[in-house]
């Protein structure tokens, strides 16, 4: 007994390697600049682009018509969203319930990453503090229901 | 007994080392883990919170996916504030630092969640705190997203453990001085316990042998008192009664001697008279002739009794002293026989020439019992044997008679004892071989006495019962017994083993 005593106190001592323990939230901050949805692993995924962040919607999603850049598609980078998506006008509607985005290209064919890609852009573009946009996207083949982004 | 005082203080020793251990075991290993608990805990805690704040210096974030000159800076940032970190965006990874081997996957699957996660790793031996958490970017909606940036930091717990190794240190310490304790205390209790034991034991052991006035000393009111003063009582009482049967047996010899003193007045007037009597019984016819024997005859086997009985209360009163001449011992004999009328019916084997120094009366009391006591009760021819040793010399008695019971051989010297319940009560007092045997111990020979000792031819050597047992006179007896057995058929032996040179009375002889 005296044994099985000392040989677990003796074991016991010291800072023994421990398990996983979880502690509180992660660390959370702002970011710097303009934020776009490109796909990677065929998912959403965000990326900002060093740029003055007050960067007007219309222009915002320009640049996500220009696809990824190149140290973006080194990283896995994709974008679903054709190059000639270009957005004409990004308005509210006439009853002012949600955003009017209109594309100079067909949105019917539109991909739905690029439907996502498109929603969660003009999202973090526009959105004002605790409000969920609701998005119209006009194309030239007509228009898509309104929807906003899912995540 | 001391083995058993050994194993009593052994097993107090164990108890209290036992007690002692246990209790500081749990007590020392209970704040032991308690504190170390604390300790990490605390370490760990202070920890997270520290890298948190370092993390907040990195906001807000400039670019993503970040360069990796973006990701070794802000490792090299949190590197400056005391924070070897491991930056990782999906694939790409700051430059490897001791911090990087010891990442685990359960880790970074925890770090995946949105949440702070931290493990304690060893490394080669010495323990570090990993600390690992997902950057998340605040959206303006309140909500916050993932940026794929998990940021890994290490810290030393090499302070913690040795604070953790002192106390472990004072554990132990603390253990041993409660063995020292638990061993000291112990033998304090067990001396306690164990001195009175062992003078109890030691007591009881005198009280054994004989000394009844060993007493104990009584020390406080426990119970190992209470057993003390109880010995005490029983000695007392057992000492009392000793004096008293002590008392009362010497006044019951003293009676006999004094009984026997008077009677002997008495006694020398009716030998006169039964002297007379006995010169005119010619004369006497019938019932006054008969009368007259008889009463000469009692008178005499009286006379004879009250002399036996006087000296047999001469042996007890321990009065008996040997007068030592030097004799021939065969001579002795001889003039034995002839003076009691016996020497033509006794056959004799006597060698020529063994001197010792001896009381030839008591020689010659104790020869003629035996004799004596041969052609009352055995039947003749009966011999007579003497045999000489450097030191001792034996002289057998032996008969042809029926033997004795084997029932009366352990008894055939004590006094009145009737061997035969048909014995002619006019012959012998029914002292004679007790005063033979008393006679035979009397004489000594470096401190042993000598031995009288009965036996039967016919059924063998080894039936023969000491007079003394515990005497080496056995070993002649035997082999006497059996020598006597090749001349003859049957019959008691009586084998007297006396020294050639006997002590001088006044040292140790007697009773």
């Amino acid at each position: 007994m005296l044994l099985v005593l000392v040989t677990l106190l003796a074991a016991g001592c010291g800072v023994q390697p421990s398990g996983v323990i979880w502690g509180g939230p992660a660390v959370r901050g702002p970011a710097e600049g303009v934020s776009l949805y490109l796909v990677r692993n065929g998912t959403l995924a965000l990326v900002i682009r060093p740029v003055a962040p007050d960067l007007p919607p219309t222009e915002v999603l320009r640049l996500l018509a220009a696809g990824p850049t190149v140290h973006e598609r080194r990283e896995g980078f994709t974008s679903e969203v054709p190059a000639d998506a270009v957005p004409t006008e990004v308005a509210p509607s006439a009853d002012g319930a949600h955003l009017v985005v209109t594309l100079s290209s067909p949105v019917t064919t539109l991909s739905v990453h690029a439907v996502r890609q498109i929603l969660c852009t003009v999202d973090r573009a526009a959105a004002s503090a605790g409000q969920v946009v609701t998005v119209t996207l006009h194309g030239s083949d007509g228009h898509l229901s309104p929807q906003s982004c899912p995540n | 007994m001391v083995g058993r005082a050994w194993s009593l203080r052994v097993r107090l020793l164990l108890a209290f080392i036992l007690l002692g251990l246990t209790t500081t075991a749990v007590v020392a290993s209970g704040s032991y883990f308690q504190a170390r608990r604390v300790i990490l805990q605390q370490a760990q805690d202070d920890a997270a919170v520290s890298l948190t704040k370092q993390l907040s210096k990195l906001y807000p974030l400039g670019q993503l996916p970040p360069t990796q000159e973006q990701l070794d800076e802000m490792a090299e940032l949190l590197s400056n504030e005391g924070w070897p970190a491991v930056l990782q965006y999906h694939e790409m990874r700051t430059w490897s630092n001791q911090v990087s081997p010891l990442l685990t996957p359960e880790l970074q699957q925890a770090v995946g969640g949105r949440v702070v996660a931290w493990q304690r790793v060893s490394q080669d031996g010495s323990p570090v705190l990993l600390v690992g958490t997902q950057l998340l970017l605040e959206h303006p909606d309140g909500r916050s997203r993932p940026s794929g940036l998990e940021v890994y930091a290490g810290r030393s717990l090499l302070s913690e453990q040795q604070s953790i190794d002192r106390l472990a240190a004072l554990a132990w310490t603390a253990g041993g001085l409660s063995l020292v304790l638990a061993v000291l205390l112990a033998l304090v209790a067990a001396a306690g316990v164990l001195t009175p034991v062992r003078e109890l034991g030691r007591a009881a052991q005198r009280l054994g042998e004989g000394d009844l006035t060993t007493r104990l000393r009584v020390r406080g009111a426990d119970e190992l008192a209470e057993v003390a003063r109880t010995f005490n009582g029983t000695a007392q009482t057992l000492e009392r009664q000793f004096i008293e049967l002590r008392r009362m047996e010497s006044d019951a010899r003293r009676f006999v001697a004094d009984v026997s003193h008077e009677l002997r007045t008495p006694l020398a007037a009716m030998s006169a008279v039964t002297d007379v009597l006995d010169e005119e019984v010619g004369g006497l016819t019938g019932d006054a002739g008969r009368a007259a024997r008889l009463i000469s005859t009692e008178t005499q086997n009286l006379a004879r009794l009250v002399d036996d009985l006087i000296e047999v209360s001469r042996f007890d009163s321990g009065t008996a002293r040997l007068a030592l001449d030097d004799v021939d011992v065969a001579a002795a004999l001889t003039a034995t026989l002839r003076a009691r009328g016996w020497a033509g019916r006794v056959r004799m084997e006597l060698p020529e020439g063994i001197q010792a120094r001896l009381d030839p009366r008591r020689l010659d009391v104790i020869v003629a019992n035996l004799v004596g006591n041969a052609f009352r009760h055995g039947a003749e021819p009966v011999s007579l044997r003497l045999h000489a040793e450097p030191d001792w010399f034996t002289v057998e008695v032996a008969d042809h008679g029926p033997g004795l019971d084997p029932e009366v051989l352990p008894h055939v010297f004590e006094r009145f004892y009737k061997a035969d319940s048909a014995r002619t009560r006019s012959e012998g007092s029914g002292l004679g071989l007790a005063i033979a045997w008393e006679n035979t111990r009397l004489h000594r020979h470096t401190g042993q006495p000598g031995s009288l000792t009965a036996a039967n031819v016919s059924t063998a050597a080894n039936v023969s019962i000491a007079g003394n047992v515990s005497i080496a006179g056995n070993v002649s007896t035997a082999g006497s017994a059996s020598t006597a057995g090749t001349v003859s058929t049957g019959g008691a032996v009586f084998t007297l083993r006396l020294p050639r040179v006997a002590e001088e009375p006044g040292d140790g002889a007697g009773r």
